[in-house]
């Protein structure tokens, strides 16, 4: 066990790194690249599907930046509209 | 480069909102007619104020039918009038506050209303308000202004017409 460990060890560091205090770019375990490509950090898993530019469809963020916004909308006219311009001794001059 | 449509949704709110604040600000400015304070009122000398012709007597002055200027002296820890004896002024009139302080920055605000500016030693901040209802008003230094500004209030006693009477103003 304390070879093996000590050889993954020394593959990872010769693969990713290539040289002490190197930080450059990661290098792909050849293992894990297909013909597809591959995703950093994923492993050895492929690429499941591949879309356009548009046809990424955030909906619940758009439905929830519309929701905070009409928070933010109806607060500003109930407070400036209702609070502050229907307030009592509003200042005229 | 390429935007997402819903990226420029969210910006078109954005720039929608920014519109719309200072459309807003802009529309109670020139439409509804709301004021700053300005350095209008002029200077004075905050250590002669007893020789002021009107801070030398603070108090509600008549200037007009239905027009009244109160000039009221905020001090540590008290505003005059408005402490020992509430500012009275009548109902369905136009009020022009003129604040000053005597000896360090104060606050004056009306609780609950539009009607606040800050009380300058040396400059008059005058403040042009419409009051309806008779009722009575707290007044309050929203500016710390030493060991005692906690308890630094008054009041503005909006008095009915029927009960206003010559003794509550100055002149």
């Amino acid at each position: 066990m304390p070879a093996d460990a000590e050889t993954d060890t020394g593959d990872v560091v010769s693969s990713s790194s290539g040289g002490p205090g190197g930080d450059g770019p990661p290098v792909a375990d050849r293992d894990s690249v297909d013909d597809d490509g591959y995703v950093i950090g994923s492993g050895r898993s492929g690429i499941v599907r591949r879309i356009d530019h548009d046809d990424f469809d955030p909906v619940g963020t758009l439905v929830l930046i519309a929701i905070y916004m009409a928070i933010v909308g109806v607060m500003w006219v109930f407070m400036y509209f209702v609070e502050f311009l229907g307030g009592d001794l509003t200042v005229i001059g | 480069m390429e935007i997402h449509k819903y990226e420029k949704v969210w910006l078109a709110g954005a720039l929608l909102l920014i519109v719309g604040l200072i459309a807003t600000v802009s529309y109670g400015a020139v439409g509804a007619g709301i004021e700053m304070v300005g350095d209008e009122g002029g200077q004075v000398d905050p250590a002669s104020l007893d020789e002021h012709p009107k801070f030398g007597e603070p108090g509600t002055y008549q200037t007009g039918e239905d027009e009244y200027d109160v000039y009221v002296i905020a001090q540590q820890f008290s505003f005059e009038p408005g402490t020992s004896e509430p500012i009275r002024v009548p109902a369905d009139s136009t009020v022009t506050l003129h604040v000053t302080s005597a000896d360090v920055i104060h606050g004056f605000e009306v609780v609950g209303t539009n009607a606040n500016t800050m009380a300058v030693p040396g400059q008059v901040a005058t403040i042009t308000i419409e009051v309806d209802e008779p009722g009575e008003y707290g007044l309050l230094c929203n500016e710390y202004c030493g060991s005692a500004h906690h308890a630094m209030e008054g009041s503005l006693e909006v008095v009915p017409q029927s009960e206003w009477n010559e003794s509550m103003v100055v002149n």
